[in-house]
């Protein structure tokens, strides 16, 4: 699975400063260390070049003109933008720092940075980047396999790793014990499940609320 | 008194009935007819009237002298009953004549008081029906208190509250009984129920118009502020009998009078610092935008001499690079320097737009804290014009730096627009425009004049020094109110023709 995630997308870091300047040399900075980056100068560019799939993480200047760099990340994830964001600014004050890291940064750079700790930031970014597609792409596998159920294979689905037996399912859906059998079998193997085990911790992780490993 | 054929036959009734009784009667006593006949007569006369009365003694005195007094039969009278026949006849008349009078006396009586009566009656129905208007007037008054959207009540002369209306008994959150016993001071702050009761209490003995602010507690436990104000009635020998008093909900005044005390504070306390303070932010802002680049470019540099191998090409661009953001570096340093030495310096041709630009990096931070967003509308093609860059770019920062005072206490958008254009090949307008309340038009003229100022902090010399760097750049200084709302600052820059 991770192979075709990273065979497919390629992560890159997008840079959002509205200094030309800070845009060049960061994507100077990435070219020569083989990162691929793309910047914009404002919140809004960076939107409207956002290409659904994208994979790597967001260099973000905090303070904006428009916006605030905390408003922007609040927006992204409203519209659906679940990308790691590393914030820039040049001001540490720490209120700040804090409001950006509760809401999920990862990183928080004082302008002018080191290339170690930048490198280190954008390597952190990535790995919650790809573990947060992994996550979704196994979430995603198993919606499929969910969906490719029957409505009635999906209920003795629901009663098996509930913990019901065969018997229990057949009296609870009105069925004899052979066809729940059937069912259940048809079940394992759509879901590609080797054991009942596997297949609870299947349903569990597809109910568990979506988020980045950290 | 009647006449006619009703006394005759009630008369002729009660003498018919008193002749059938004493046929019978004649039987068992002797003469019996005297007592039934007067009985005739009195009735007669008490129901018939006189007439009746005289009719009866006409018809019994025939009928006794014909049936009952011998000779029986006839008209006629013997003589030894002659005398016993004319007392019948005289006391018959005496007892028809005193029951009628009696009877006559008994109607005016009764007319008197039936008379009495419907006046009574008529005066009653007077009563109840005015009783009625007044319960209807005070019905109405009643609900026009309620439905009125204010506070009122209605207190005795020592202030102990006789009536709430519906609106205050809605606020307070306690019932119209509840209130009646309780003093009103208890649903003030206490921190204000002292100083109200001073008033309160000058006012009683004044007997004066009251009125003073209060936060009153609300059924949810929560103070809001209200304007009392109580007016006394005077009874007719002046004594106070009642106050009256109504509460003006102020709440949202209070809190935008709070809200402005507390922005004028901050802009006080701005205009103080940013001289010191905010000047160093922001060029240590202006100074570490171009650091980082330079930064950034030397690691990149340093990569790109690290490969294997070395990528000279891009090590060299990015050489350029550094060598470029550098300059800026110390361009911002030297601007800086220049700004607080003041030394006199040479003209020297410059870019308008970038000047701008310089000021509006200069200004970023401050616009930012400040909630402002700095629009520039620059011109393509602006010609270079031989100017003192200091000074112009002190001029651009005055002028921005009250567009933004202006729109301090904006709730609306806070933009300012710093416009370039080219008016001739040799000049150049430069608009400075905000989205504050504008300048009020009996000062309009006097804003350039030195020491005038509408700051409480201002030394009043801002402008005025703008206009005298303008003109010694053969341009002008003006400022003109927006149709939209907002001042206007606009000036030119021109090259003296020497």
């Amino acid at each position: 699975m991770s192979e075709i995630l990273d065979a497919e997308v390629r992560e890159r870091v997008f840079i959002v400063d509205d200094d030309a300047s800070i845009c060049d040399g960061l994507c100077n900075l990435l070219d020569a260390v083989g990162i691929d980056a793309e910047s914009y100068t404002s919140a809004e560019a960076f939107c409207e070049g956002w290409r659904d799939g994208s994979a790597g993480c967001l260099l973000l200047d905090a303070r904006l003109p428009g916006i605030s760099g905390v408003e922007f990340q609040e927006q992204m994830q409203a519209s659906g933008i679940h990308i790691p964001v590393i914030f820039m600014t040049a001001h540490g004050d720490m209120p700040m720092v804090r409001r950006v890291m509760k809401a999920g940064a990862v990183e928080f750079l004082i302008k002018p940075f080191q290339k170690e700790e930048l490198l280190r930031a954008i390597e952190q970014a990535f790995a919650y980047d790809r573990a947060r597609r992994k996550e979704d792409s196994i979430r995603n596998s198993i919606r499929a396999r969910i969906d490719s159920l029957t409505d009635r294979e999906r209920e003795v689905m629901v009663m098996v790793t509930a913990g019901m037996l065969n018997k229990q399912i057949a009296a609870n859906l009105n069925l004899s014990e052979i066809t729940v059998k059937l069912h259940r079998r048809h079940v394992m193997d759509r879901m590609q499940a080797s054991s009942l085990a596997e297949l609870v911790k299947m349903c569990e992780r597809f109910k568990a609320p979506a988020r980045i490993h950290r | 008194m009647e006449y006619g054929i009703k006394p005759a036959a009630i008369a002729g009734c009660f003498v018919l009935v008193a002749s059938l009784c004493t046929f019978p009667l004649q039987r068992v006593i002797a003469y019996p007819f005297v007592f039934l006949f007067y009985a005739a007569i009195v009735g007669s006369a008490w129901y018939g009237g006189a007439i009746a009365g005289i009719v009866a003694v006409a018809l019994s005195s025939i009928v006794i002298a014909y049936f009952f007094v011998p000779p029986l039969f006839s008209i006629s009278v013997a003589k030894e009953s002659q005398s016993f026949f004319a007392a019948f006849v005289v006391c018959a008349i005496a007892i028809s004549i005193v029951s009628s009078a009696r009877k006559r006396a008994e109607n005016v009586f009764r007319n008197a008081r039936d008379q009495l009566e419907a006046k009574v009656q008529e005066r009653t129905a007077e009563l109840q029906r005015s009783n009625q208007e007044i319960k209807e007037s005070e019905r109405q008054l009643r609900m026009l208190t309620e439905a009125i959207p204010q506070q009122i009540w209605r207190a005795d002369a020592s202030g102990r509250i006789e009536y709430c209306n519906q609106h205050l008994r809605d606020y307070i959150g306690k019932s119209a009984d509840s209130l009646q016993s309780e003093i009103f001071f208890s649903i003030l702050h206490s921190e204000d129920a002292p100083l109200f009761r001073q008033g309160w209490e000058a006012a009683l003995m004044v007997g004066g118009k009251f009125e003073a602010e209060a936060r009153v507690q609300g059924a949810d436990g929560l103070y809001r502020w209200f304007l009392i104000r109580s007016i006394p009635q005077r009874s007719d020998d002046g004594q106070i009998a009642r106050w009256y008093g109504i509460h003006i909900d102020i709440e949202e005044r209070h809190r935008a009078q709070q809200k402005l005390i507390l922005a004028q504070d901050e802009l006080t306390r701005l205009s103080r610092t940013l001289s010191i303070a905010e000047t160093a932010a922001s060029i240590a802002h202006e100074l570490n935008q171009p650091m980082t680049a330079v930064v950034t470019h030397a690691y990149a540099c340093r990569e790109w001499l690290r490969g294997d191998p070395a990528n000279l090409e891009k090590a060299s661009a990015t050489a350029e690079k550094i060598v470029q953001e550098s300059t800026r570096a110390s361009a911002v340093v030297k601007r800086v320097r220049a700004l607080f030495r003041n030394e006199a310096r040479v003209r020297e041709s410059t870019d308008m737009n970038r000047l701008i630009q310089e000021l509006s990096g200069l200004l970023r931070d401050e616009a930012i804290r400040r909630g402002v967003s700095i629009r520039l509308a620059l011109a393509r093609e602006l010609p270079r014009l031989e100017m003192d860059t200091v000074q112009i770019q002190q001029v651009l920062l005055n002028l921005a730096m009250n567009s933004m005072d202006a729109m301090m206490q904006n709730l609306g958008p806070r933009e300012i627009t710093i416009r370039s254009e080219k008016l001739k090949e040799s000049e150049i307008l430069v608009t400075v425009a905000d989205k504050g309340s504008g300048i009020a038009p009996d000062i309009v003229d006097r804003i350039f004049e030195p020491f005038f100022s509408t700051k409480t902090r201002g030394m009043g010399m801002g402008l005025a020094i703008c206009r005298s760097i303008i003109e010694s750049h053969d341009g002008r200084l003006w400022a003109v109110n927006s149709p939209d709302g907002g001042a206007i600052f606009q000036f030119t820059v021109r090259v003296s023709h020497e």
